[in-house]
């Protein structure tokens, strides 16, 4: 991170991450969100990934396109994603926009996505430590 | 009294020797505790001074003590000034630049390029700016003088003051504008004259004219300042953030529905994201609408390689780099009204808007 404020942040909680982006991003800011986080996912061995956007004003398609790909990468180290807080006016969009987002699990908030992931670890008992 | 008289005046008359003799004792003091030699003399100076005027009122034989305790009060006022004004700095600081060195050359070079500007109106346009800026004279009795009316003697005068504008930004920079379109389209804009700019295209030329893209930035403010209006440069990736929030921003006024917002300001990334990605330079203009009905306009141009194949572009999930496909078309679906115009090596231009009220 460059000086400034934050503009995400990842952070630990048990064996998931919590990753918050606090304002809208640029295209490079999201690239720069999505390597950290996989490297992130491989370095604390995480087992699931909650993704808040509840700040983003605007998922269009370079943003949406990011979150299904995070989704996909994460899938492939071995852990569950979980976007939370996508506001009404940017679902409403989305879908207008024509936006394929089916292979991203979604949940309204935080608490909700957490549970959905405790969820994901029971039913898939794979890999369990 | 009279026993006192003559003791003052051995006092007085001895009084000064004593106090030259007591010149080494005191620089001795002085010098010990100030290492800076002008300021220790002053110090010496003063002290002395002080001896000189007490030496009338002391009883002889003090002198020598006095001089150490005052040569030792004068150094300790000295040190609490320095205090306080080390505590008082921050307020003193005076914050405008030093006069720089150059600044007479740079005068002179202003002079050259008015009077080059200058020569460079006809003379009949010359004399009647000469006439009403320099001189004074109000545009009514010039009107009279040349037979025409007030306004148009106004009018003139907006005409040459553009001009001038034009013409002293050119001899400024040193440049001769490299087409024949540079200086009708610095002209409109100096002049803030919009049909005028509309029908030389300016909005195109300055983006494929990197001399007038740069002269023409002191210009732009000139003439009627539009707050309906906002014109976002979009060269980077932070740029079509900036881009999508003055789009925003100014949708609000219109009282947009909070959807309707974040649907102009998704199209707006698109086409913000698409000036990045394919063309490097270009610009996001937002206005207000009023007339006939209200919506946002938003006008994304770009001096980019162009669109070759425009249907194949507006269809769903064409894509040249690794995006959804969904820049033009999505942000199509997105607007009310949708126009794209692009022409092979000479760049893009989608028009689109979205009309506050549901048709």
């Amino acid at each position: 991170m460059t000086a400034g404020p934050r503009l995400f942040s990842i952070l630990r909680q048990g064996p998931y991450l919590i990753a918050s982006i606090h304002t809208a991003l640029d295209d490079s800011q999201l690239v720069r969100f999505q390597e950290d986080l996989i490297d992130q996912i491989g370095r604390y061995r995480a087992r699931g990934v909650v993704i808040d956007v509840a700040a983003l004003d605007v998922l269009d398609s370079f943003a949406s396109r990011m979150l299904r790909d995070i989704g996909e990468m994460a899938r492939l180290r071995g852990a569950a994603t979980v976007v939370v807080g996508i506001q009404p006016d940017v679902a409403f969009t989305m879908v207008r926009l024509g936006m394929d987002t089916g292979s991203v699990a979604t949940a309204l908030d935080l608490e909700e996505g957490l549970s959905s992931l405790e969820r994901l670890m029971n039913a898939s008992p794979g890999r369990r430590t | 009294m009279p026993a006192a008289e003559p003791a003052g005046g051995t006092q007085q008359g001895s009084g000064s020797p004593d106090v030259a003799a007591l010149i080494p004792l005191v620089r001795r003091i002085v010098t010990a505790r100030v290492p800076d030699q002008a300021t220790a003399d002053d110090l010496v100076q003063e002290t002395l001074a002080r001896v000189l005027a007490a030496s009338g009122r002391l009883e002889s034989g003090t002198l020598e003590p006095y001089a150490i305790v005052t040569a030792r009060n004068v150094v300790t006022s000295l040190w609490r000034d320095q205090d306080r004004q080390r505590r008082h700095q921050h307020r003193v600081v005076d914050l405008r630049p030093p006069e720089a060195p150059d600044e007479d050359v740079l005068v002179q070079e202003d002079r050259a390029a008015i009077a080059q500007a200058l020569s460079r109106l006809s003379d009949r346009e010359r004399e009647i700016l000469l006439a009403h800026e320099v001189a004074g004279r109000d545009t009514r009795s010039l009107a009279a003088e040349l037979g025409s009316t007030a306004g148009a003697v106004a009018a003139q005068l907006n005409r040459s003051r553009a001009r001038l504008r034009v013409e002293y930004l050119l001899a400024a920079e040193r440049i001769e504008p490299p087409t024949e379109q540079c200086r009708p389209v610095l002209l409109a804009i100096s002049g803030g004259d919009r049909r005028r700019q509309r029908d030389v295209d300016a909005a195109r030329h300055l983006l494929e004219c990197e001399a007038c893209g740069r002269l023409s930035e002191p210009l732009m403010g000139r003439g009627r300042t539009r707050d309906d209006e906002v014109r976002v440069p979009v060269r980077k990736d932070a740029d079509v953030v900036a881009a999508r929030h003055v789009a925003r921003e100014l949708a609000t006024r219109l009282d947009f529905s909070p959807t309707d917002l974040t649907l102009i300001a998704t199209a707006v990334s698109e086409l913000a994201r698409n000036i990045v990605r394919f063309a490097d330079v270009g610009e996001i203009v937002v206005e207000l609408l009023e007339a006939p009905r209200r919506g946002i306009k938003v006008v994304a141009r770009d001096a980019g390689p162009g669109i070759d194949d425009l249907d194949r572009a507006l269809l769903d999930g064409y894509s040249t780099y690794r995006g959804l496909g969904l820049g033009l078309p999505g942000a199509r679906r997105l607007m009310d009204e949708f126009g794209i115009a692009s022409e092979s090596g000479r760049g893009t231009t989608v028009t689109m808007i979205k009309w506050r009220d549901e048709p």
